[in-house]
């Protein structure tokens, strides 16, 4: 009932400040009239009329005032006086500009921290995916009951059409993968991040071309039929000129000529996020015809109604039916139904949740530190505070007023935090070495902006509260009395003040131990042996072209492959004579590069469960590839030049195949085979065995698959893997010369040296911890500024104290124990809260910190500098103590 | 003289302009207006006639200090009010009680019933 009574109140108040020219004019009539009725009234009685007038005005009373408080019933009474304290609370901070800059500095930092965070939480978390209803987008993701759990796979064409003929709970759906094309026609070919995508993608996503069309459905219904592409709007304008007369013209895409149907607009990259163009699915090269050939995914549009789960429900339906009809294929196949923004998200959102909490954090701490600093101005305004409360000012009105000026405190420290984010931010997300997706552009958007003011008034509203709350109002008379005495705040006052150092220690500590756990994390990432030496190892991918181009007849059989231009032979010699290389050798994928897995079966194994069917990645390498990368050679030896040839019966495995088969007896001479036990493929002989490596992936490979090396064969992608005797980065641009060969249609790209690559698997790691440490370095000082702060107020306030002290003979070192002591026990208390709270953030960081329980050495070594940061701090104003005169101390007040 | 919280005091006619005054309990004028308004639609300048005349001039309310309660009463959402044309077919802003300001009548009613009756039962015994 009360609730809705002030409902109602605030509701017609509100509208009154909307209308308070009509509202006041509603009451000077009624007014008026009621002055007449009595005027009127008078008159019949007899009176002349101007005698009427005046009596009736007389009996009203005070018309003007009443009319003001007539009309005050209707506003927000402190809607005027909110001015006036706005005005008031400028003066004030003028008069005090040291304190003003240190407070609005300080809350900048919060809030200017907190600000930038949440606006990339605001981008990436709450607007999502720059897609119309990107909320009905789904990712699906064919993956495998193994026995190790379930195992992400990717989809087979034969799959996905069954899936988007059968399933009910979608609009539509539409393959697509990731590929490189290369574009020819200028002096280099550019390798160019592309997507190939079955018809339905764009409308899926919601975008249309700027000029053309998309993909129509007969252009993926059959392979190798229609050469077409859609141009990115950023490639377009590169390459084209931005000309639009390209759409109709065909295009140099490898060895084949495509015909450009469409340009894309600007900031469209699909869901890869790199593409700047785009071919038809069926071109790509996946098979189409093959239900065990899997690798690329789906993305689909949950239809108006359906909820994932009814997807889930109804795709897990379809992949039973399809096991039970392709045993051989799909055992144990399912689908996992992701939404796409989890699927981009994925990775950086427990990133993004750790570090807003930890800047959470910083703002904590900065508001204590400003409260405390406003604890001492409440104490030196004790006086101002009393004579206004002498002057009639309620306890109500004071609070206002102090919350007003804190408020306005908050709002200055808020717009120029939010400036200071606003100029880093974008160079940040640059900066940083997890990559983010291009849609995300931190930028002062309305949320963020109301985010800001949002924060910085509830952070006024608890400064107002927080020295209100030590300091009781005085009494009329009283503050007037003490404050001549310089007295101190009581017993109440020093409580709230070792709160506030207590609440700062504890909040520094849990940061400081996060940013442990991220550096210790990173140290044991950078720990890890993945099994080869990365430093002084160069890599660069090549695409070597074959002779002559056989036209390709549509629909019809491939034509039969011509020679590459080099042999990977000559390639090996050239690399070798560049001046600072060591060793050479060529992969078919480069480490961290991706590979696919096969099934593989050893002889006089009959293990045929799909859970448990051994499967491994396959690496065609030459003879020196594990010398070059320094892998160990378990047993056994490498390649022999003569082996390298397609139907060559050597292979290489690691460690995990002969502890899988052969654990106690020498796997050197045993056979596998890749395939299924009863497959036609031949058989192969083990001539050497290497350690596992971490070739996929660090901390650990996705999976626990072993490794097998085929004797190399030439191809078209080569990975070239140098060892260097120089910086390796520094033979780049002489290794790619030494790939080409003065040959421009041989493509080199993403040189790299084998160190960088590494440290990026470990870059999110990395970025987390940098952040957190940054974030920690600032509570780490705000909390010891603060902490000296309170400190050293403390000692000021028992300056007499010491000094009667000193008189009665207590030594100075005395003096500087019981400071200390006082400080002490204070940072103590937060210490322990402290530490016993770094488990919350740990376990926000769970996700992130590899080889590091919550609790760690570094937790403890976090409360340890902090505790002797701390101590530091309160040990200089103990020592200033020593330095009182007793008998100056004595008069001083 | 004037009383913020009730706006209202009680002065006896024959003192009217005089200095002294006695305040009327908090929420007496409130209660008034409630009751006079309980018998239906009335201006301003009605409801102070009525008063006038029950309570047999007795509660000389100053006329003005009728206003600002009556505002507060249509902000709290107890009375509610129209523009209309009085019985001399003048523009008048009229007033009505909600059922809300009904039920705060029935409540302030019984409270005050109470304690005037244990103030005179003090009265009269002690």
């Amino acid at each position: 009932m009360k609730r809705v009574h002030d409902a109602i109140s605030w509701g017609s108040r509100l509208l009154t400040l909307l209308r308070r020219g009509r509202r006041a004019r509603d009451i000077d009539d009624e007014i008026a009239f009621h002055l007449a009725m009595r005027q009127a009234e008078h008159e019949r009685a007899g009176l002349p009329p101007e005698i009427a007038r005046r009596t009736a005005a007389r009996q009203f009373g005070n018309v003007t005032a009443l009319k003001e408080q007539t009309r005050d019933m209707w506003t927000f009474p402190s809607f005027e006086s909110l001015v006036r304290d706005l005005r008031y609370a400028l003066r004030t901070l003028r008069r005090a500009p040291a304190f003003t800059l240190v407070a609005v500095l300080v809350l900048a930092i919060g809030i200017g921290a907190t600000t930038a965070m949440f606006s990339l939480v605001d981008t990436m978390l709450v607007r999502g995916l720059p897609y119309p209803k990107a909320d009905r987008l789904v990712v699906l993701i064919g993956n495998v009951q193994r026995a190790a759990g379930v195992e992400r796979r990717g989809n087979s064409y034969p799959d996905h059409v069954d899936w988007r003929a059968r399933a009910t709970s979608f609009d539509d759906m539409a393959a697509y993968t990731t590929l490189n094309t290369t574009l020819q026609g200028s002096d280099e070919p550019e390798p160019i991040p592309s997507e190939a995508v079955s018809a339905p993608y764009f409308s899926l996503l919601g975008v249309s071309p700027t000029h053309g069309r998309v993909f129509r459905p007969e252009e993926d219904a059959v392979p190798n039929r229609d050469a077409v592409t859609i141009l990115g709007d950023g490639l377009w304008r590169r390459r084209f000129g931005a000309d639009p007369s390209i759409v109709g013209r065909t295009i140099q895409l490898g060895t084949r000529a495509y015909t450009v149907v469409g340009i894309m607009p600007a900031g469209f990259t699909g869901v890869s996020d790199t593409a700047q163009l785009w071919i038809p699915f069926a071109i790509s090269g996946t098979p189409l015809d093959n239900r065990g050939s899997r690798g690329f995914q789906t993305l689909a549009r949950l239809k108006a109604g359906a909820t994932i789960a009814d997807a889930r429900a109804e795709l897990d339906t379809i992949s039973r039916q399809l096991a039970a009809a392709y045993p051989q294929t799909n055992d144990k196949r399912g689908v996992e139904v992701s939404p796409l923004a989890d699927y981009v998200l994925q990775q950086l959102r427990p990133i993004v949740v750790a570090l807003m909490a930890a800047v959470s954090l910083v703002l904590l701490i900065a508001c204590a530190n400003v409260a405390g600093l406003l604890i001492g101005r409440a104490d030196a305004r004790q006086r101002e505070i009393a004579v206004r409360t002498a002057l009639g000012a309620g306890p109500g009105r004071l609070l206002r007023q102090l919350i007003t000026e804190n408020c306005l405190l908050a709002m200055l420290g808020a717009f120029t935090g939010m400036a200071i984010a606003q100029i880093s931010l974008p160079s940040l997300v640059a900066a940083s070495p997890i990559a983010f997706p291009t849609f995300v552009r931190p930028q002062l958007s309305l949320t963020v902006l109301a985010f800001g003011i949002a924060i910085a008034l509830v952070s006024g509203v608890l400064l107002g509260i927080a020295p209100m709350m030590h300091t009781r109002l005085p009494r009329l008379g009283d503050a007037l009395k003490t404050s001549s005495r310089g007295g101190s705040s009581g017993l109440r006052s020093q409580r709230f003040r070792s709160v506030l150092v207590i609440v700062e220690v504890a909040l520094a500590v849990v940061l400081l131990a996060g940013a442990g756990l991220m550096i210790r994390s990173i140290q044991k990432l950078a720990a890890i042996d993945p099994g080869f030496e990365a430093a002084n190892v160069l890599m660069v991918n090549a695409t070597i072209p074959r002779q002559t181009t056989l036209p390709a007849t549509p629909g019809g059989p491939a034509a039969p492959p011509a020679p590459f231009v080099t042999s990977h032979t000559d390639l090996l010699e050239r690399l070798r004579a560049v001046p600072g290389v060591e060793a050479a050798s060529l992969a078919s994928d480069l480490p961290f590069g991706g590979a696919s897995a096969v099934f593989y079966s050893a002889e006089g194994d009959a293990t045929v469960a799909a859970e448990t069917m051994p499967r491994a990645y396959v690496h065609r390498v030459t003879p020196e590839f594990f010398a070059t990368l320094r892998i160990r050679l378990e047993a056994g030896r490498t390649f022999l030049p003569a082996e390298e040839k397609p139907d060559s019966p050597a292979v290489i495995v690691s460690h995990n195949v002969t502890r899988r088969f052969w654990p106690h007896q020498d796997p050197i001479g045993k056979r596998i085979k890749l395939g299924a036990p009863g497959s036609q493929n031949p058989w192969m002989t083990i001539v050497g065995v290497v350690d596992e490596v971490k070739y996929r992936g660090l901390p650990e490979n996705p999976t626990g698959d072993p490794d097998l090396y085929l004797p190399y064969i030439d191809r078209a992608a080569q990975g070239v893997v140098v060892r260097t005797r120089v910086e390796p980065s520094s033979l780049a641009s002489a290794v790619r010369a030494a790939i080409r060969d003065g040959n421009a249609s041989i493509l080199t790209f993403n040189a790299s040296t084998l160190a960088d690559v590494v440290a990026q698997q470990s870059s999110a790691s990395r970025f987390t911890s940098w952040l957190l440490t940054v974030f920690a370095a600032t509570a780490l000082v705000l909390s010891v500024v603060g902490l000296y702060g309170i400190m050293s107020y403390l000692v000021a306030q028992r300056t007499r104290e010491f000094g009667i002290r000193l008189a009665l003979g207590a030594s100075r070192a005395e003096i500087v124990r019981r400071v200390l002591r006082d400080g002490t026990w204070r940072v103590a208390i937060g210490a322990a809260i402290g530490l016993a709270a770094t488990t919350g953030l740990a376990r926000l960081l769970a996700g992130l910190v590899y080889g590091v329980g919550t609790f760690d050495i570094s937790s403890l070594l976090a409360v340890a500098t902090l505790v002797v940061v701390a101590i530091a701090a309160c040990g200089i104003p103990a020592v200033r103590a020593t330095r009182v005169d007793p008998a100056i101390a004595l008069r001083s007040e | 003289m004037l009383d913020k919280q009730t706006g209202c005091s009680i002065i006896p006619k024959s003192f009217m302009g005089a200095q002294e005054t006695r305040e009327l309990l908090p929420g007496t004028l409130d209660m008034l207006i409630l009751k006079v308004l309980s018998r239906g639609e009335m201006h301003g300048y009605g409801i102070v006639s009525a008063i006038q005349r029950a309570s047999d001039d007795v509660l000389g309310v100053v006329e003005g200090a009728l206003y600002p309660a009556l505002h507060r009463l249509e902000v709290r959402g107890w009375v509610r009010s129209k523009w209309g044309a009085s019985d001399n077919n003048r523009r008048a802003k009229f007033y009505r009680l909600s059922a809300l300001g009904r039920r705060a009548l029935e409540e302030e009613a019984a409270y005050w019933d109470r304690v005037a009756s244990a103030v005179t039962r003090v009265m009269q015994r002690a």
